[in-house]
C-alpha cells in the first residue's frame, strides 16, 4: 500500500481549543506528554535498546526536520532528537515541551513563550531564544511554511531576551501554541543547510548513525524533559506494513508503529504480541461538493448519510478497528460535540429526500479515490454498494496519487480524503471549512459557520468560545459537504515486554521517550 | 605471429566491438525512453512531491528548482552530460542519485550475484542429470519441477517462504534489517530472498541447459563419440557440454535482467534495502533523474552479463573452427 503520503503535518498544524478553555490564552501544559497507557504496569526499569519499525519510501527520505516529511520512519527520527515548542498531549491537546509555558496579548496577536530552563542542545550548547526564533524563520521560509505556521510572517518571529521568543499573528488567535506542536523542530541558530542532518537537537535522545533511513538513537541523560529509561533506540525503516509486521512476529523487531488493522487480525490471540489502538488516528471522510454540482442541494447530501451503513464500514473497511462518525471531524477534541444525534442508517428518508430534491437517479456518478492509505478506496467501493440499495448508482473511479491530488481533490463534485491527527475541531473548521480556507474540500461557504468560527477563535471568554465551537460542529453537522461515517483507530503492535507506549492518535505516536522494556 | 593471431581473433574482436557499440546505441535510447516515459506519465515531480496544500506558486517554484520548466530533450542532454562525468543527477527531493542509490545498488548486486551463481551451480547439474538419459525417471521429475517452479512468480514464493521457514519454524530471520553501513545485518538474512529470486530461475535454467544437451546430442561428432564406446560421463563433459555452453551462457545472462526485475518484488516482502525501493518510489514521484540511474546501471549489469556470454559464444565458434 501506499503510505500516508501528504496526509503529513496538515495534521499537525492542527488548531484546537482546550488551551483557550482552560486558561483563556495562557498555558502551563500541565500534561507534559503523551498518556503512556500500553502497559504501563510495573516499575518502570531503565536500560535496554527498543526496535522499532515504521513506514518508509526509500526514494522519499529527508533529513531535513523542516522539509517535506512523507516518510514516518523520517519524521519519528527526528521527533526524538529534536524537540518542538509544544507537543500533542491527552488532556489538553498541547502540552509543553522546548517551551515551558506560553502567555498572549490581550488581543491575542502577540504569544510569548518561554524556553524551559534546562534546554540544551546535545553538544553541550544552551538552547537559547535566537535558536528558535531562528529555526522558526527557517521552518516559515520553506514551500508549506505559510501552512505550518498560518498567519505567522517570518519577520514577526523574534527572540526577546534569551529565553523569550515572541510570535505575532496577523490575526486574533487563541490557538496558536496548537500550531507549534509538530513542527517547530529548533536546531542551532545558524546552521548551514550542508550541516542539517548532523546538527544537535535537544531531544531526548542523541543520534548515534543514520544510513538509508535506518538509524540508531542513545539517551540523552541531560534531557530537559525528564529522566529517559532506554538505552537506545532503533529505527527501522519498512516499505510495506506486512514485512514490517512479520519483522515483529519473527522477533526482530519490538514495535511496529502504526502497522494497521490487518497486521492487528493476525496478531490476535498471540501471547507474546501487544495490539495499541490509538482512537481517533485517521479520519477517511467522502467528500460531497457543497458550492456547485448534483450534490449543492442539502438535502442530497443529507440523504447520502443517511443511506451510508456506518457499522458496516468500520466493520469491513477497518476491520472493526475504529468507530463510527458523526460527519463532524476532529472527533479526538475534548470539546468534540457528543451531544449531537448519532446519524444512523435510514434508507426510507434517504429516498424521500432524495426525490424532494428530484435527484438524478438514472445518472451513475463518479466517486474519486486514491490507494493512498490502506482501507480507503474500499471504503468508496463499499459507500458505492451502500448508496446503491437507495437507489443512487455510484461508479468508484481509482486514481494514481499524483493525478488524484493535481487534478480532482478540492475539484471533484465526490470524492474520498484522509486526515491523520484528529484531536481538533477548530483545526478542520480552520483548514477546511471556513469560505476562505486553502483546502476548502467541499467548497463550502456558509456565513454562520464563518461567524462563529471567528468568535471562537477571537474570543477572550472560555464560555463564549466553547459556545461558537458547539455553534460551529451543528453547522457542520447539518450542512457541510463531509461525510464522516467512521475514524480509524491507529494500530501499533508491540513485543510483550514493551511497556510505556503513547496512545494518543496521529503523529503523538511518535513520543516514545517514556517507553522501558519490562525484564 | 601478431599477424596470425590478428587472422583468427580480429574478426571476433570486431563483432564484440560492434556488439559494445550497439549496446550503448541502445542503453541511450533506452534512456531517452525513460525520459519521454516519465513525461507522459499524468502530473510531475513538482506535483507528485508538493506537500498537500501548496499553492499553484509554490509548486512552480519546484518545478523552476527541478528543471522541469525547460525542454524535454535540453533536460536529457544535461542529465547524460553529468553522466559521463559520473555524476546521476539530483533526486526531485533534493538529495545527490549517486549517494542515495550507492548503498542500495550495491545491495541488490550482492542479492542477484549470489542469486545467479546459486541458479548456475544448481541448474548444470540438474539439467545435466536430467539429460543423461533422456526420458527416464529423473529426466521426468527435474523437467516437471522446473517447469512448475518456473511458473511461479517470486511473491508466491517470497511469501511461502517467510511464512516456512521464518514465522512456522524460526529457522531464519523474516525481513532484512541494515547496519549503519546500509548492510544486512547478518549473512542469515540473505538466504530467504536469494532462494525467492533463484527458484524461478533454476526452474528456467535446468530446462535450458537440458535442451541445449539434447541439442547437441544430435550433432554427428557425438554419435561417433558414443560409437568410439566412450562412457556417458566422458561424452557429456568433453562433447556434449562445451557444445552447448553458448546457450546455457545466453540462458543465464538472461537470467541476469530477471533477477534484477525480480529483486524489486522480493525486496518488498523482505524489507531488503536494495534498488527495487528506491526505483519503486521514484515513479510514483516522477523522480526522472532517479529513474534514469537505476535503469542505466541496471542495464549496464545486463550489458555487462550479455557480453560475458557473447564472448563465450565467440569463442565457441573459434574453438570449432578449429582445424
Amino acid at each position: 500500500m501506499g503510505l500516508t503520503r501528504r496526509q503529513f503535518l496538515w495534521a499537525g498544524s492542527g488548531v484546537a481549543a482546550t488551551t483557550v478553555l482552560a486558561a483563556c490564552g495562557v498555558g502551563d501544559g500541565d500534561d507534559t506528554a503523551a498518556k503512556p497507557a500500553a502497559g504501563a504496569a510495573g516499575t518502570p526499569r531503565r536500560g535496554g535498546t527498543l526496535r522499532v519499525g515504521a513506514l518508509g519510501r526509500a526514494a522519499a527520505i529527508t533529513r531535513d526536520p523542516h522539509g517535506s516529511q512523507v516518510n514516518e520512519s523520517d519524521y519519528l527520527i527526528t521527533s526524538l532528537r529534536y524537540d518542538t515548542l509544544t507537543v500533542p498531549a491527552a488532556r489538553s491537546n498541547t502540552a509543553r515541551r522546548l517551551a515551558s509555558n506560553w502567555a498572549s496579548s490581550a488581543d491575542l496577536r502577540t504569544w510569548r513563550f518561554t524556553i524551559a530552563k534546562d534546554a540544551a542542545f546535545h553538544d553541550g550548547g544552551p538552547v537559547t531564544a535566537a535558536d528558535v526564533a531562528w529555526s522558526l524563520r527557517r521552518l516559515r521560509s520553506t514551500p508549506a511554511g505559510a501552512a505550518r505556521l498560518p498567519g505567522i510572517r517570518a519577520e514577526n518571529i523574534r527572540a526577546e531576551g534569551a529565553r523569550t521568543v515572541v510570535l505575532v499573528s496577523d490575526y486574533p488567535n487563541n490557538a496558536l501554541p496548537l500550531l507549534t506542536r509538530l513542527t517547530t523542530f529548533v536546531l542551532p541558530k545558524g546552521t548551514a543547510d550542508s550541516a542539517i542532518a548532523t546538527a544537535p537537537g535537544s531531544g531526548p535522545f542523541k543520534l548515534d548513525w543514520f544510513r538509508d533511513g535506518n538509524a540508531r538513537l542513545v539517551r540523552n541523560d541531560a534531557w530537559h524533559g525528564g529522566r529517559v529509561l532506554l538505552d537506545a533506540i532503533e529505527v527501522r525503516i519498512f516499505e510495506s506494513p506486512q514485512a514490517m509486521s512479520n519483522a515483529l512476529l519473527a522477533g526482530q523487531i519490538d514495535v511496529a508503529s502504526n502497522v494497521g488493522a490487518v497486521a492487528a487480525r493476525a496478531a490476535v490471540g498471540r501471547p507474546d504480541v501487544r495490539i495499541i489502538q490509538r482512537r481517533n488516528d485517521m479520519a477517511m471522510p467522502i467528500v460531497m461538493r457543497t458550492a456547485d454540482g448534483p450534490f449543492a442541494d442539502q438535502r442530497v447530501r443529507e440523504a447520502l448519510r443517511l443511506a451510508v451503513d456506518r457499522d458496516a464500514m468500520v466493520r469491513q473497511v477497518l476491520s472493526g478497528y475504529g468507530a463510527i462518525g458523526n460527519d463532524v471531524l476532529g472527533a479526538g477534541d475534548p470539546i468534540y460535540a457528543v451531544d449531537l444525534p448519532q446519524r444512523r442508517r435510514d434508507l426510507d428518508t434517504a429516498r424521500r429526500l432524495l426525490a424532494e430534491a428530484k435527484f438524478d437517479l438514472n445518472w451513475t456518478y463518479d466517486l474519486l479515490t486514491t490507494e493512498d492509505v490502506a482501507g480507503l478506496a474500499e471504503s468508496a467501493t463499499l459507500f458505492a454498494t451502500h448508496l446503491a440499495e437507495a437507489g443512487v448508482k455510484i461508479k468508484v473511479v481509482k486514481q494514481d496519487s499524483a493525478v488524484f491530488w493535481d487534478k480532482s481533490w478540492l475539484k471533484a463534485p465526490l470524492y474520498t480524503t484522509y486526515w491523520g491527527t484528529n484531536d481538533s475541531v477548530l483545526f478542520f473548521a480552520s483548514k477546511t471549512l471556513v469560505s476562505d480556507a486553502g483546502q476548502n474540500e467541499t467548497a463550502f461557504a456558509d456565513k454562520a459557520f464563518d461567524a462563529a468560527y471567528r468568535k471562537a477563535i477571537s474570543s477572550n471568554n472560555p464560555s463564549e468560545t466553547k459556545q461558537s465551537l458547539h455553534e460551529l460542529q451543528t453547522i457542520e453537522y447539518d450542512r457541510s459537504g463531509y461525510l464522516l461515517w467512521g475514524m480509524a483507530d491507529g494500530i501499533d503492535l508491540s513485543s510483550a515486554q514493551v511497556r510505556g507506549l503513547p496512545e494518543l492518535p496521529g503523529y503523538g505516536r511518535v513520543q516514545l521517550e517514556r517507553a522501558w522494556l519490562a525484564g | 605471429m601478431a599477424r596470425r593471431l590478428s587472422r583468427r581473433y580480429g574478426p571476433a574482436v570486431r563483432r564484440i566491438a560492434m556488439g559494445i557499440a550497439r549496446r550503448v546505441l541502445m542503453l541511450f535510447l533506452l534512456l531517452a525512453l525513460v525520459f519521454a516515459a516519465v513525461q507522459l506519465l499524468p502530473g510531475d515531480a513538482a506535483t507528485a512531491t508538493a506537500e498537500r496544500g501548496s499553492n499553484a506558486e509554490e509548486v512552480a517554484v519546484v518545478r523552476t528548482r527541478l528543471g522541469l520548466d525547460r525542454p524535454l530533450p535540453e533536460r536529457f542532454l544535461h542529465w547524460l552530460s553529468d553522466l559521463l562525468t559520473g555524476g546521476l543527477g539530483t533526486s526531485a527531493r533534493g538529495e545527490h542519485v549517486n549517494q542515495l542509490l550507492s548503498g542500495p545498488f550495491a545491495n541488490t548486486v550482492l542479492l542477484g550475484l549470489l542469486a545467479l551463481v546459486i541458479t548456475v551451480s544448481l541448474s548444470l547439474p540438474l539439467g545435466c542429470w536430467a539429460a543423461l538419459r533422456p526420458g527416464g525417471v529423473p529426466d521426468r521429475i527435474v523437467s516437471t519441477a522446473a517447469t512448475a517452479v518456473l511458473a511461479l512468480p517470486e511473491f508466491v514464493i517470497a511469501a511461502a517462504l517467510v511464512l516456512v521457514l521464518a514465522l512456522w519454524t524460526g529457522w531464519l530471520p523474516a525481513v532484512t534489517v541494515a547496519n549503519e553501513r546500509g548492510a544486512p545485518t547478518s549473512w542469515s538474512m540473505l538466504v530467504l530472498p536469494v532462494l525467492a529470486l533463484a527458484i524461478p530461475q533454476i526452474g528456467w535454467n535446468t530446462r535450458i541447459v537440458r535442451a541445449a544437451l539434447a541439442d547437441e546430442a544430435k550433432a554427428a561428432y557425438v554419435a561417433m563419440a558414443v560409437l568410439d564406446g566412450l562412457t556417458r560421463r566422458r561424452i557429456l563433459s568433453h562433447h556434449l557440454l562445451p557444445g552447448a555452453l553458448p546457450a546455457i551462457a545466453a540462458g543465464a545472462a538472461t537470467s541476469t535482467g530477471m533477477l534484477l526485475g525480480g529483486a524489486a518484488v522480493v525486496e518488498t516482502v523482505f524489507n531488503y534495502p536494495g534498488v527495487g525501493a528506491v526505483l519503486a518510489g521514484a515513479v510514483a514521484d516522477r523522480d526522472t533523474p532517479v529513474i534514469a540511474a537505476v535503469v542505466a546501471l541496471t542495464t549496464a549489469l545486463i550489458t555487462v552479463a550479455l557480453l560475458v556470454s557473447d564472448l563465450v559464444r565467440v569463442r565457441a565458434s573459434i574453438v570449432r573452427a578449429r582445424p
